[in-house]
């Protein structure tokens, strides 16, 4: 059964490379796009984590790596994470995510 | 070599299990008293800090119930050579009680709602529903953590895993009585070890890079990360549990069984040390 969206709003704005990291998601914002990230491991669903020393996303179960923007970097896993909406609120308001 | 061997065999390993079972289950109940599946994190939390002997209860509810299991595999191990009495039907129903006892131990483990626990339920949700077919409903009977939450898995841990045990394990319990005063040292053991060494519970962590599942399926999971779930989740598990439900003297291949028994385990043991050295 197709799940009701979830709407999440932040009200803290990021600077120009940071995040936020939520129980369901990781929101990034490069200072012209902001955008999240589903914290569900492709591969077996296990909750992954962001290390900002190297600025990828990794899987504690199976070490499957992402890029920030999702992508599969190592597996086990083999598809992209999932990627929610973002709205950027004006005036330094915060974002409303999407999940 | 011949000594211990005697010794293990003397050991009553039924009457251990039985004793355990009762302090998990007399526990369990507590711990069930301020347990809420809606809340399972912070519940588990509440528990251990809030609730007078709460961590107590909870640390003893966990070992009582690794005592259990590991007792029954010290049982079956001892009492092979009397099992042999048994026919296929009794013999299958109580080897069943094995997997069914994993699950029991492993539904308490998700519930406790921390990082390895969620991500073990979400594991376990994975592999059935990589199952074409029937994958949906059995997650749905048995797991179903992303539609329910922790719901069904407190179900099945409380009544329906317990009932199923009840069912395949009766015949051969019901026969046997085992009292508190009969076993002071193992019961005051159970009790002491569980003053003094806390029941696992890790808050997540961010920048955390490993976390590994409970003992028993530490080889599972360092199988899933070189196989499909099917394989390592489903085929391989399961022609371990039926090599030992056929595994009767009677049967012609029994050393074949035997041979292939003791590979499985091998491999497996290897397969959870790597686990663990990561």
């Amino acid at each position: 059964m197709q799940k009701k969206p979830r709407v999440l709003e932040l009200s803290k704005t990021l600077t120009a490379g940071g995040f936020h990291t939520g129980p369901d998601y990781i929101l990034f914002d490069n200072g012209t796009e902001a955008w999240a990230l589903s914290r569900k491991c492709t591969h077996l669903g296990c909750t992954i984590n962001y290390h900002e020393k190297d600025d990828l996303l990794e899987c504690p179960c199976h070490q499957s790596r992402f890029s920030t923007k999702g992508l599969v970097l190592q597996g086990p896993a083999e598809k992209t994470l999932v990627r929610y909406k973002v709205e950027k609120l004006k005036d330094g308001g915060g974002y409303i995510v999407t999940i | 070599m011949k000594v211990i061997w005697s010794k293990f065999l003397e050991i009553k390993w039924g009457n251990y299990s039985l004793l355990a079972l009762y302090i998990s289950v007399l526990s369990g109940v507590v711990v069930a008293w301020q347990y809420d599946p809606a809340t399972p994190f912070y519940s588990v939390s509440t528990i251990d800090l809030l609730i007078p002997f709460g961590e107590y209860f909870r640390s003893l509810h966990f070992y009582s119930s690794q005592f259990f299991f590991l007792f029954c595999i010290c049982h079956v191990i001892a009492t092979f050579e009397q099992a042999q009495q048994y026919s296929r039907k009794q013999w299958i129903m109580l080897t069943a009680t094995l997997p069914v006892t994993l699950l029991i131990l492993f539904t308490g483990y998700i519930l406790r709602g921390d990082s390895t626990g969620f991500s073990a339920g979400m594991i376990a949700e994975a592999i059935l529903l990589d199952l074409p077919l029937i994958g949906q409903p059995i997650n749905n009977l048995l797991f179903s953590i992303t539609d329910n939450g922790m719901k069904r898995i407190y179900v099945n841990h409380i009544v329906g895993f317990c009932l199923l045990w009840g069912w395949l394990a009766w015949s051969h319990v019901k026969k046997y009585r085992v009292s508190f005063n009969n076993h002071i040292a193992l019961t005051i053991s159970i009790l002491l070890f569980s003053v003094f060494v806390a029941a696992p519970f890790e808050p997540d962590h961010l920048g955390v890079t490993y976390i590994s599942g409970p003992w028993f399926l530490v080889g599972l999971q360092e199988l899933l990360r070189y196989f499909s779930p099917m394989v390592a989740g489903v085929i391989v598990p399961s022609t371990l549990l039926i090599a030992i439900a056929l595994l009767q003297k009677r049967n012609r291949y029994y050393r074949c069984l035997l041979i292939f028994i003791g590979c499985w385990l091998f491999i497996y043991a290897i397969l959870t040390l790597i686990g663990f050295l990561r």
